[in-house]
């Protein structure tokens, strides 16, 4: 039973850390930031299992997990409210040659970071880029400018 | 042969809002710089939670210890008035001298101490042990102040507990533990 009521405390406050952390450890993750996913999920397992380390207790926890993980998805699907306060919207990062630097500011991102999403697509420069949007998922997507001849 | 229809479909709506009417992005800025003022409040919060937690307001620090003695001076009580669940502590009795008597001390623990606070250990171990009156009576043989008494704590049941100890012939200190999840 405590098991349970860990593991819906234990889903729901990691879930509103790692949101208010940054939008990146869904994607694009450096190395600085797999430390923090390892980490917190290694310290919040300790006080779900507790002493109780049977493979029922741990099969319970992974099921209730499960369930919840399930019901969130659920909730979102139906709530497009529920879809941002937990995933957030999309934001436009560059836009026709421009910074916006309110969002790069407020997701504490870098020009490198488009800059790194942009060469995999083949985009060599800023200039080439006419949209960056980073997504719900915390990737980036980038969009090149048409050519003259393409218009 | 005649084409199957798929059940259950609706047509494609242009539902997502446009960036300069060219890419379906839905962003939503009102949203962001609302979600952006709450981000200040949850780390502010936190920032509060880890100030509390290094003062001790969450156990094992020094909000959390407590000391109480009997007018007397026969006890001398050292514990932490906030406990964790399921974490070890120690409860330290010092016997003064009124304490010991005829080379014995008898030290009364309601019973709160044994099971709400899991009492796991006394050391040293007791000659007798004797129930009764709500709590144990320990016997230790003893010689002269001063003398220690250690309890080593494993509290497993969350909440206020209240509890008594105390030695015959002087008045029981009286105290609370809070234990925190």
């Amino acid at each position: 039973m405590y098991t349970l009521v860990h593991a819906i405390v234990g889903y729901f406050f990691l879930m509103i850390v790692v949101r208010v952390l940054t939008r990146r450890p869904g994607a694009q993750m450096t190395l600085f930031e797999f430390v923090i996913v390892f980490l917190m999920g290694g310290v919040i397992i300790l006080s779900t299992v507790g002493n109780d380390r049977s493979v029922t207790n741990c099969t319970c926890a992974v099921i209730c997990v499960g369930f919840l993980h399930r019901a969130t998805s659920w909730a979102k699907a139906k709530s497009p409210r529920l879809g941002a306060f937990l995933d957030g919207t999309p934001l436009v990062l560059l836009k026709k040659g421009q910074w916006q630097d309110e969002v790069m500011q407020g997701m504490r991102l870098a020009p490198e970071d488009v800059m790194a999403a942009a060469r995999t697509k083949g985009i060599r420069s800023f200039e080439d880029i006419d949209y960056a949007i980073l997504e719900r998922n915390g990737g980036i997507s980038v969009m090149e400018k048409e050519e003259e001849g393409d218009k | 042969m005649p084409t199957q229809e798929v059940p259950f479909t609706k047509p494609v709506e242009d539902s997502v809002p446009k960036v300069d009417n060219a890419i379906a992005v839905g962003e939503d800025l009102d949203f962001q710089r609302r979600w952006w003022k709450f981000e200040r409040v949850i780390w502010s919060f936190f920032l509060l939670i880890l100030l509390c937690d290094a003062l001790g307001l969450f156990g094992r620090g020094w909000l959390a210890k407590a000391h109480a003695r009997t007018p007397d001076g026969a006890l001398d009580l050292k514990y932490e008035r906030i406990e964790r669940a399921s974490t070890p502590s120690i409860m330290t009795i010092k016997l003064g001298p009124s304490a010991i008597q005829n080379g014995q001390a008898h030290l009364f623990l309601s019973d709160d101490v044994i099971r709400p606070m899991g009492a796991q250990r006394i050391a040293p171990q007791p000659a007798t042990s004797v129930i009764g009156n709500g709590g144990i009576t320990y016997t230790f043989p003893a010689t002269a102040p001063p003398a220690t008494i250690t309890i080593a704590l494993e509290p497993s049941f969350v909440g206020a507990h209240h509890f008594h100890l105390g030695i015959p012939g002087s008045e029981p200190i009286h105290a609370t533990v809070v234990v925190v999840p």
